[in-house]
């Protein structure tokens, strides 16, 4: 709209400029034929007066001496001039001596006019004495024919016709140039049309980059975390029957430090697991157990619990939406989100400040979602948001801040895995994060989790873990588990639970166990197996052979079979690595028990 | 003819009484064809106008052009009339009556009628002086009476040339020739 409007004034003030020009063309043309004008009648006038001055020298003699006869003959031969019309000479006293007029012209006047040259209309009038050495001797007078009109036009056409010329120029000048202006005009526009596109062009191909170098980073974190898992579930399994085959000797200092010394070994293992779980989290390979979850209820639990552990300085608010919708994600993992978003925030509150978790609705429109580099449909969703009155972030690490291991605290403080979990987990649960943050005013984290529609059912509680009383069996289980050492501790775990345990490496070797004994009540197996098939698979055709058997699936690493988008198949069972005794315990009997 | 010679005799010769001068030449005069003596005078006058005159002879400016008129006066008073207030050019005309002319009077004009032609002519020969004669052979401009009755005259190139005078085409162009 707007550049049509400057285009138009733009074609006005052609169109003035012309018109301006045309005047002053004209005016000028008007001027010069003045001028022309003025000039030919001054030229008439001369030409007239010579034409006097010669009759007068003709007559002087004749008059002098009274010759009428050359008198006569004078006037006749100036009046052979047929643009002469009218002539008199008139003697010293003024009387006139000899006259000649064209037929139709008026005559000479009858006395002496006084003298004079003018110019008329009806042609040029002279009048002027006739002197002979300073003696006046007469008088003659000459009138000259007045100019036909195609003299006139013959004299000013050529002026006009090029006045004219020059108008019509400069009109079309005036259209050419608003032409060309128009023109001009519509190369900028398609200019600046494909100058938009290639910037976006620009922003997509930076939005794949990035995208997939979070996908490189979520490739290579999976893999070492999964790594990590298995090596850890050793650790912390040894360092378990380590405590339970020698239980702490009240009063024998060895036995106390020895207790001591496995405690920390277990808490850093246990770090360790939480840290893994978080690159699996942000590699979006954490198996995800999703439940309908009301957010408000769960920010209020969790906010109670901030304001005891950030501290007095840090004034926990919330804010939450009326009628907040259910969503269906990771309890688990929600929580750890919020809590990695809530010790950002007091860390960039070193001399406090408030923390306000928000909680609403929230509609992300197909104009939103076009403009995401990060894939996400558009629909209702459930947002929560963390703000802080920190100390925020600049672009540079805004940029890089979900990035994992990026971290602008010190060694040992920050792990630069805290984002990194947050947003794996939200785009593993089909969600959206936003991050806005100014240098010096704070920042504000936006999560998105879609809204879960089955509102008849009531959100579920989280089930406990805690273990009732005696877990254990003495069932037969067939452990499938490629990982030598871990298929060892596994197995020890389960003969301390008083379960008799048959050891295989791979698929086809655990369903021959399964033909020689069938007396197997569950399947414990990995769902990453060599040997070419998965732990599936090996499921799949062990029910087909014996249909009441039971199965529970083991992985530090969702991406197969088992686990669609993070989720558990209804039905399938699933204990991730690293797992602890307890926690075995308690999945196997339960299992075991349905 | 007689007549009009007879009271300008008169007037010139006798020496009688102002008043009888006076009286008797208007009479005359205005008698027996003014017009002829009118238009001759005028003439006079106006031949001055025509001539190329040699460097300085006209005098100084304010210098007055004499006219002579050598011998018996035919004009009386009416040439004086006819040149009352003329210029030519920055000189008035001043009219001189000779009874002879000679040399070196600063004439420029030379009226001489009838038979004194010769020896006044002859007087004024090589001197820059306009002779006009009237009735008799010789000078520059010479009056004629056409058969009507009207005042003309002819120009002896030759005796301007002599005199170093050149005389102006206009003149020329109305003379009668020779
Ligand atoms: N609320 C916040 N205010 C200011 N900076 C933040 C905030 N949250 C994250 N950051 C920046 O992003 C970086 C990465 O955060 P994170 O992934 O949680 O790792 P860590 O907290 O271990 O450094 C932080 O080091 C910090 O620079
Ligand atoms: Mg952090």
């Amino acid at each position: 709209m707007k550049p049509d409007i400057v285009r138009f004034s733009n074609e006005m003030r052609q169109f003035g400029l012309a018109v301006v020009s045309a005047i002053a063309v004209l005016l000028a043309g008007g001027l010069l034929g003045a001028k022309t004008e003025e000039a030919y009648r001054q030229r008439s006038v001369e030409q007239a007066k010579v034409q006097a001055d010669i009759l007068a020298a003709g007559v002087a003699g004749a008059l002098a001496f009274d010759d009428q006869k050359t008198v006569g003959e004078n006037v006749a031969a100036i009046r052979r001039n047929p643009q002469i019309a009218a002539v008199g000479v008139y003697d010293v006293t003024g009387v006139l001596k000899a006259r000649s007029a064209a037929s139709g012209a008026t005559g000479p006047p009858d006395r002496a006019p006084p003298s004079s040259a003018r110019f008329h209309r009806n042609g040029v009038v002279v009048a002027s004495p006739v002197i002979q050495q300073g003696v006046r001797l007469g008088e003659v007078y000459l009138r000259t024919a007045p100019e036909t009109l195609s003299d006139t036009l013959r004299r000013h056409g050529g002026l006009a016709l090029l006045v004219i010329m020059a108008v019509m120029a400069l009109a079309l000048l005036a259209r050419n140039t608003a032409e060309l202006q128009r023109r001009s005009a519509a190369l900028e526009d398609a200019n600046l049309r494909l100058l938009r596109e290639m910037d976006e062009k620009a922003r997509a191909e930076e939005a794949l980059r990035q995208s997939q170098k979070m996908e490189a980073l979520g490739q290579l974190t999976g893999g070492v975390a999964h790594d990590f898992n298995n090596l850890l579930t050793v650790i912390m399994g040894g360092l378990e029957t380590i405590g339970r085959a020698a239980p702490p000797q009240v009063g024998d200092p060895t036995s106390a430090r020895l207790h001591r010394a496995r405690d920390m070994a277990l808490q850093a293992a246990q770090r360790a697991a939480t840290l893994t779980s978080r690159l699996l989290a942000f590699a979006r390979r954490q198996p995800l157990e999703p439940r309908a979850i009301d957010v408000n209820r769960m920010v209020s639990g969790l906010a109670e619990l901030m304001r005891s552990t950030l501290g007095e300085a840090v004034q926990v608010e919330t804010v939450l939406g009326a009628g907040t919708w259910l969503t269906l994600a990771d309890i688990g993992q929600l929580e750890s989100a919020l809590l990695n978003l809530a010790v950002n925030a007091r860390d960039a509150m070193p001399d406090g400040g408030h923390l306000t978790i928000e909680t609403a609705n929230a509609a992300l429109d197909d104009a939103y979602v076009a403009a995401q580099s990060e894939p996400v449909a558009a629909g209702q969703y459930v947002m929560l948001a963390v703000t802080d009155t920190g100390v925020g972030m600049d672009k540079q690490t805004l940029e890089h801040a979900v990035e994992p291991f990026f971290t602008t605290k010190e060694v040992g403080k920050g792990t630069g895995l805290g984002l990194s979990q947050v947003y794996g987990f939200v785009r593993q649960s089909a969600g959206h994060i936003r991050i806005y943050s100014e240098l010096g005013e704070g920042t504000t984290v936006r999560l998105y989790l879609p809204r879960y529609r089955a509102a008849e059912v009531a959100p579920e509680e989280r089930t406990d873990e805690a273990l009732p009383g005696l877990l254990v069996g003495d069932e037969t289980v067939l452990l499938v588990e490629d990982h030598d050492d871990l298929r060892a501790h596994s197995a020890g775990l389960l003969r301390e639970l008083g379960y008799r345990v048959i050891e295989t490496a791979d698929g086809p070797a655990a369903l021959a166990a399964l033909e020689d004994n069938p007396d197997i009540a569950l399947l414990f197996t990995d769902v990453v197996l060599p040997g070419g098939m998965n732990g599936r698979q090996v499921a799949d055709q062990a029910r087909a052979r014996q249909p009441g058997l039971k199965v529970l699936f083991t992985t530090g690493y969702t991406r197969n079979a088992i686990v669609h988008n993070g989720a558990l198949d209804p039905g399938v069972q699933l204990i991730s690595k690293p797992y602890s005794f307890s926690e075995l315990a308690a999945k196997v009997r339960r299992v075991l028990d349905q | 003819m007689a007549f009009r010679r007879v009271p300008s005799w008169r007037r010139r010769t006798a020496g009688l009484a102002l008043a009888v001068l006076a009286l008797c030449a208007p009479v005359f005069s205005a008698g027996a064809a003014p017009l002829e003596w009118a238009v001759k005078a005028t003439y006079l006058y106006k031949f001055v106008a025509f001539v190329d005159w040699p460097p300085g002879a006209l005098g100084a400016p304010g210098e007055p052009v004499a006219l002579c008129i050598v011998g018996p006066d035919p004009f009386g008073r009416q040439i004086d009339e006819a040149g009352a207030g003329q210029q030519i050019g920055d000189h008035p005309i001043e009219v001189r009556r000779l009874r002879q002319a000679t040399r070196g009077s600063g004439c420029r004009v030379l009226y001489v009628r009838g038979g004194s032609n010769r020896a006044a002519l002859a007087a004024v020969a090589g001197e820059p002086v306009l002779t006009v004669t009237d009735g008799g052979g010789g000078g520059v401009v010479r009056f004629l009476l056409t058969r009507d009755g009207k005042v003309r005259f002819s120009i002896d190139q030759a005796a301007a040339a002599a005199n170093g005078l050149t005389l102006s085409s206009k003149l020329l162009a109305v003379a009668v020739r020779p």
